[in-house]
């Protein structure tokens, strides 16, 4: 399996203006947050990006981009029907090609030299299936995320076969359904905003989206659980940092975590202990 | 290995369910002992539930019940070490100290029984630290202990429930929850360690009903029948929870997380349990020191809070339909559902959310500090169901450590199963009432579980003929018999669940059952016993087409049996029947929005007073929406009729049945010669602290020993012949009389209930159920047979207990083959409860050893205890309690006052005139059921030549409350409440038995009269005085009992004084003598959890023995 495109959802009523945000790299750049995350697929050797986004922003999107690195295409999503049917408006542009996907309102820092996302490819391609990066987070933010239960697989570290997924579970739920041994009590593998799905995955949210009907509440949680019935389905557990530029003060904590593990990092330091001095 | 460890290890049933009974009467004293010290180091060993807890009460009941039948030594010090670590629930370390006396001085009666009681506690104990890891550790329920801050919680409203109706109002969502009734329980297997550890016998049927009170609204007419519960929760526009209780008419604005973990502060502790098991305010988050509205804004949104309100349609408690455990199912299930975590907001739930409803539900129990069984919460299911217990899968907590799982399986009777033609047919055919009787359940299921534990032969043997009823139930179910289910359910109640609990049963009840089948005859189709004990919520099967006819019969017959009985019987209530119907739903939720949303009309009854007291422009926009709602609604909603006539009830109470009660008080008191001056003297005296708890005891510095061996006349030691002889040429000539001293309220037998206990029918003996005081006329009957003569036989009173005692002397001698002496001795003094000091209230609960609880109930304990001093600051310290029924607002002034009384009102002058050759009385208290005129102890006491003779009795770590001490030389018995120090009690070797023989003359002297100045009032009146004068007055706490609303009972502590008759031995001019006598003769009955022990160790044979029978 060989995965060539990227679909990035930046078309969120709320995340809209996020992705257009300027935040200086790991390397000293000044750069968009959309610049990054394309940055992150093609490290990832993807250079066919499709964005979804909202129709009226396509201009301040274009105008975001300096790279010329990767093929751009905007999706546009016609109405606001959320998650799912976002990442379905990328079916045409897919063209029953496995992908990757990114949210466009994530950071993502990786602890080495390898991006996140290109480890994630290179599984993908390797267990030739769909695959989630997920992250061991504790059951306090069980609210911001979709969250997997499933088994370790054997000799494979941080491999997971995913048995279920569960969008936003309550504590509840999760204690009863998605419990993965190994992990520390009251931490669960929540989604870390990555994916490379296969062309199955379109299918069953195109049936999801069509199920919603005009309302719209599909999503990707929901598609991926039926995934997990259907076919292999891993989830990579990542010991990286992803930033949710959403949250309150997200985005400046997106950009400490990326100063701080960039060449300037001393500078970001003494800069922080002068400001707690004051 | 031990046979006993062979026992409980076996694999094969055969031998693990052999009676342990059986093995102790054959073996010898040295091998009981070798098994109980190989058992000790087995359950220490053991890492199994099971194992452990089965040891534990075999140790038990070896000590208890069989080494000291097996010769060992009658008496030994209780070292007092032990005796605090047990007070301070460290069972394992009391055990040990107690082992090392035992292993040191031998086996003896003491040691034994403070083993065989840390080794019973232990044994509880483990297992309610199993329950309590179980719920606490099963899935879904863990997450909730580990949240500790407001910024961690991970659960958020429904969105839903925040969006407001153009009229301003947040939505309402209501929950509405039947409650479950008990086909057959096999033998009160839903207990929840019988699940645990004997899965298969497990098994229950069980259905959801709804219900409606009839005659509730004062007409006979049916009425429609519903879910009895309801649930409600709103989010509301303040920063705080808001929770009431309709029915309890209790509602608390809680402002702090402090509050919230404060359960027993007010009647709102089982909304505070739901809340908090529901996991809306997370277990774990208790004792952080973080504002309540940094939680609600994490939860609901920022300055939003939410109200939680429960509503019990007129179920009174007690009615064994597990209302409280659903009502907690319910408010669970509504918070569950406004916090998503259930799939749904509205209709019924999943089987998997009803799970998790349930096992908080008993998360919520432990939490609020009630019990029930795995069964209860069956309300939240649907319909008729098989409720078994389950082996533990590997992700079960319980796995590996006991036999079944704490959380049973349902299965849902289908219409194959059980037709819809049969459900109609039960429900045309049985009449559920409630009795009205006020029971504790809790110790009848202490003792099921140590009887399972045990196999006690006859008891195994009931309980397999319970199981197999169930199967013969669920076959009579599928064919549709309703009679023959009634056959089976009289059989099960009659057979089995007697056999295993005798106390089941009561007189009360079998007198219903016995009206019921005399009046139907063959239309009364059986009697079925709901829940755990009978006499409050029961089943009546008749033939549907007298149902009508019944259930008015019923109603009629259950209050002329309450009314015969309720002299001796504690009853909480008139007796109620119900109309009811099977429910198909189970637990439902339903969102009202717009005009809709509104609580119950009772709810606004409660709130609106002080709503409309506040300035309007105070209350916020929601609580203004919300009232004008309720304003638009009752001018319209047929429903809400009256609602403005009760709410001005409330705001301008009419006038109270306090006040009437008031005067009938003051009228009592004067009645029954009340002293206004030594009260006044008596509350300056407590106000100003000269007396007090801290007061009753003697100086520090008096010295107390043990007495030596020649103070007393052990029976057991001595030549008995001679003194047999002299008692007996005693009572042949007619020289002795017998006095029970029954003025007493027994203010533990019923925790206060004010009924005469010596007239409670406790036990059956000679085929009938049996008071205390045909008790005590059987043996006065028993030894006048066979000495032939007759036995004067007094019974005392006080202003409490006279009429009822009057009444039924009279009933009695009116009856020749009664044969009988009997007289009736009333009270001449009586005393007026005070309202504690805070000072005497202390003293007695952090000064005084106090039995440390399980953690959770301790805590609610302590709260409890805060919540009733500032009830005591709050209604004036030193006060007249007088908020209560005038009876219990008096009290008997102890029972010295009782043999005085005797000459007061010329019951001594009687008897000595019809009997001049009268000499010697024995005094004896009511609870005392061994004491009767036994020759030897009588030509004992006659030997000695002894004003007073009083028996004592070999301590056990039961007897507390003084004893028999040397104090500073002098021999004489001494009151606990006298103790300067709390260990002294356990150097004293012999315990009060409370039974003394006086020789008439030498009493009257001490008193300054002579037999002839018995007719003279003014010089009795006066020799009294003068003798009281010499009394030391104690200064005690009762519990008193104040009944409210539908059964619900609160209990508070009040200020008593009390003059003691074993004082009497102080007096340096009374020569006393004492005599050891054996405990069946000598123990005392006081409290309703000693009766099975004492039916078992073989002491109410001892009693029956002595008694005959009319």
């Amino acid at each position: 399996m060989k995965i060539s495109k990227a679909v990035i959802t930046a078309a969120g009523e709320s995340q809209r203006s996020l992705p257009l945000q300027r935040v200086i790299d790991r390397d000293g750049v000044e750069k968009s947050v959309l610049e990054i995350l394309i940055t992150e697929a093609t490290q990832a050797g993807i250079n066919d990006i499709g964005v979804v986004i909202h129709p009226a922003d396509e201009e301040a999107y274009q105008a975001v981009i300096s790279s010329q690195s990767a093929k751009i295409t905007f999706i546009p999503q016609a109405k606001p029907l959320g998650y799912g049917q976002a990442i379905f408006c990328a079916s045409p542009f897919t063209a029953a090609e496995p992908f990757l996907h990114l949210v466009g309102d994530h950071l993502y820092v990786s602890r080495g030299p390898q991006g996140c996302a290109q480890q994630l490819v290179e599984i993908a391609e390797r267990e030739a299936c769909s695959i989630s990066a997920v992250q061991a987070t504790r059951e306090s933010h069980l609210p911001l995320f979709g969250t997997i239960g499933g088994s370790r697989l054997p000799n494979q570290p941080n491999l997971y076969r995913v048995s279920d997924v569960l969008e936003k579970p309550t504590p509840t739920l999760a204690e009863q359904h998605l419990i993965v041994s190994g992990l520390r009590a009251g931490h669960y593998l929540c989604f870390f905003g990555m994916h490379v799905l296969t062309p199955s995955l379109m299918t069953i949210l195109g049936d999801q989206v069509q199920a919603a009907g005009p309302n719209g509440n599909a999503t990707l949680s929901a598609a991926l659980a039926v995934l997990g019935k259907q076919e292999k389905y891993l989830a990579l557990q990542k010991e990286d940092q992803r930033y949710d530029l959403g949250e309150k003060y997200g985005l400046l904590e997106a950009q400490l975590a990326l100063a701080l593990a960039g060449d300037e990092r001393e500078e970001v330091l003494a800069r922080l202990v002068n400001l707690l001095a004051k | 290995m031990s046979e006993l460890i062979a026992i409980i290890t076996s694999p094969d049933p055969e031998i693990r369910n052999r009676p342990l009974d059986r093995y102790c009467q054959q073996a010898s004293l040295e091998q009981l002992l070798q098994d109980a010290a190989d058992l000790d180091r087995f359950r220490r060993e053991s890492s199994n539930l099971y194992e452990k807890v089965r040891a534990l009460f075999f140790l038990y009941a070896i000590h208890r019940f069989h080494l000291p039948t097996k010769g060992i030594s009658r008496s030994s010090k209780i070292p007092f070490e032990g005796v605090q670590l047990r007070l301070k629930r460290r069972f394992e370390e009391a055990i040990d100290v107690f082992l090392h006396d035992h292993e040191t001085y031998g086996a003896s009666d003491s040691i034994c029984s403070a083993l065989g009681d840390s080794y019973h506690n232990l044994g509880f104990q483990t297992l309610a630290d199993q329950v309590r890891r179980s719920v606490r550790s099963s899935r879904g329920n863990q997450w909730m202990f580990r949240i500790g801050h407001s910024a961690d919680h991970p659960l958020r409203i429904r969105p839903e429930l925040v969006k407001r109706s153009d009229e301003g109002l947040y939505p309402l969502l209501q929950e509405q929850t039947p409650v479950r009734m008990d086909l057959t329980h096999s033998g009160w297997s839903d207990i929840f360690f019988l699940g645990m550890d004997f899965p298969e016998g497990a098994r229950v049927i069980n259905t959801s009903v709804n219900l409606a009170v009839r005659g509730a609204d004062g007409s006979d007419a049916p009425h429609p029948a519903k879910p009895p519960i309801e649930a409600f929760f709103r989010v509301i526009d303040e920063p705080v929870i808001r929770l009431t209780s309709v029915d309890l008419n209790a509602s608390a604005t809680i402002d702090s997380l402090a509050e919230m973990f404060d359960y027993a502060r007010d009647y709102l502790g089982l909304l505070k349990g739901a809340v908090i098991a529901s996991g809306l305010i997370p277990a774990g988050i208790e004792g952080a020191h973080q504002p309540l509205s940094d939680l609600l804004n994490k939860v609901i949104g920022p300055g939003l809070g939410f109200e939680v309100v429960s509503h019990v349609n007129g179920i009174p408690k007690g009615s064994r339909l597990a209302v409280s455990t659903n009502l907690l199912a319910s408010l669970i299930a509504v918070c569950m559902r406004a916090t998503g975590q259930t799939a749904s907001l509205t209709g019924p739930l999943q089987e998997s959310e009803r799970r998790i409803v349930a096992s908080r539900a008993i998360l919520g129990e432990w939490l609020a500090g009630s019990g029930g069984g795995w069964q209860d919460s069956g309300g939240v299911w649907p319909g008729m169901k098989l409720i078994t217990a389950t082996q533990p899968t590997e992700n079960d907590p319980e796995y590996g450590i006991s036999r079944g799982r704490l959380m049973p399986t349902h299965k849902i009777f289908d219409y194959d199963d059980v037709s819809a033609e049969t459900r109609q047919k039960l429900t045309d055919s049985l009449v559920l009432v409630h009795g009205g009787m006020a029971q504790d359940v809790g110790p009848v299921l202490e003792m099921v579980t140590e009887k399972y534990l045990l196999r006690s032969e006859k008891e195994w043997e009931a309980r397999q003929e319970a199981i197999a009823l169930l199967d013969e139930m669920v076959e009579l179910l599928a064919d549709g018999d309703i009679q023959a289910i009634g056959e089976a359910t009289t059989r099960n109640f009659f057979r089995p669940i007697t056999t295993i609990i005798p106390w089941a049963t009561n007189l009360f009840t079998e007198r219903v059952i016995q009206k019921a089948r005399e009046k139907f005859g063959e239309d009364f189709w059986g009697f079925w016993m709901l829940g755990g004990m009978a006499g409050g919520g029961m089943g009546f099967l008749f033939d549907p087409a007298v149902k009508g006819q019944a259930m008015l019969a019923l109603q009629t017959m259950m209050l002329e049996a309450k009314e015969e009985l309720q002299d001796g019987v504690p009853f909480a209530m008139d007796p109620v029947v119900y109309d009811f119907e099977i429910n198909e739903i189970g637990t439902t939720g339903e969102l009202k929005g717009s005009n809709e949303a509104l609580m119950p009309v009772a709810y606004y009854t409660l709130i609106l007073p002080d709503l409309i007291r506040q300035d309007s422009r105070a209350l916020s926009a929601g609580r203004r929406a919300e009232l004008d709602a309720f304003a638009a609604a009752s001018r319209i909603q047929p429903e809400m009729n009256g609602s403005i006539g009760a709410l001005f009830d409330q705001l301008l109470p009419k006038r109270g049945p306090e006040t009437d009660g008031a005067a009938t008080l003051h009228q009592l008191l004067a009645e029954n010669g009340f002293d206004q001056d030594q009260h006044e003297q008596i509350r300056s005296d407590l106000i100003s602290g000269r007396i007090g708890i801290a007061q009753n005891r003697l100086p520090v510095n008096a010295r107390i020993e043990d007495v030596r061996p020649t103070d007393v006349i052990d029976l057991a030691d001595e030549p008995t012949e001679s003194l047999k002889q002299m008692g007996e040429e005693a009572l042949r000539a007619g020289r002795v009389a017998v006095v029970s001293l029954a003025g007493g309220a027994g203010s533990r037998w019923t925790q206060g209930a004010g009924v005469v206990k010596s007239l409670n029918p406790f036990v059956k003996l000679g085929g009938s159920h049996r008071n205390f005081i045909e008790i005590h006329l059987a043996k006065s009957r028993q030894t006048a047979a066979i000495y032939g003569t007759t036995i004067p036989h007094v019974i005392t009173t006080s202003y409490l207990t006279e009429r009822p005692i009057a009444d039924f002397a009279a009933k009695i001698s009116a009856d020749p083959k009664q044969r009988l002496d009997l007289h009736v001795s009333s009270g001449r003094s009586v005393g007026l409860r005070l309202v504690p000091t805070a000072r005497d209230l202390r003293y007695a609960w952090e000064e005084m050893p106090q039995q440390l609880l399980d953690e959770q109930a301790q805590k609610m304990q302590d709260s409890a205890h805060a919540a009733l001093i500032g009830w005591a600051q709050g209604a004036g310290e030193g006060s007249d309690y007088t908020d209560n029924l005038p009876a219990q607002c008096m009290h008997p002034v102890g029972h010295w006052y009782e043999v005085p009384n005797m000459l007061l009102n010329g019951t001594l002058a009687k008897l000595l005139a019809d009997r001049p050759q009268l000499t010697t009385i024995m005094i004896h208290n009511i609870d005392t059921v061994g004491a009767n005129l036994d020759p030897v102890v009588l030509g004992a006491h006659l030997k000695d030549e002894a004003t007073l003779t009083t028996e004592v009795i070999n301590r056990r770590i039961e007897d507390t409350g003084g004893g028999l001490a040397r104090i500073d030389g002098q021999l004489r018995l001494i009151e606990g409440l006298a103790l300067p120090r709390e260990e002294v009690e356990y150097e004293l070797s012999y315990y009060n038995s409370s039974t003394t023989w006086v020789e008439i003359d030498q009493l009257l002297a001490l008193f300054e009269l002579s037999r002839a100045d018995l007719t003279d009032d003014a010089k009795v009146a006066q020799a009294v005085r003068n003798m009281a004068a010499r009394m030391p007055t104690y200064i005690t706490l009762k519990n008193v009992k104040k009944r409210w609303g539908k059964g619900q009972e609160d209990i508070f502590p009040v200020t008593q004084w009390e003059k003691l008759w074993g004082d009497m031995t102080a007096l340096p001019d009374v020569k006393t003598g004492f005599v050891v006598v054996s405990r069946e003769r000598g123990q005392q009955i006081k409290e309703v959890s000693q009766l099975d022990g004492w039916l078992r160790d073989g002491s109410a044979a001892f009693v029956d023995g002595l008694c005959l029978w009319e």
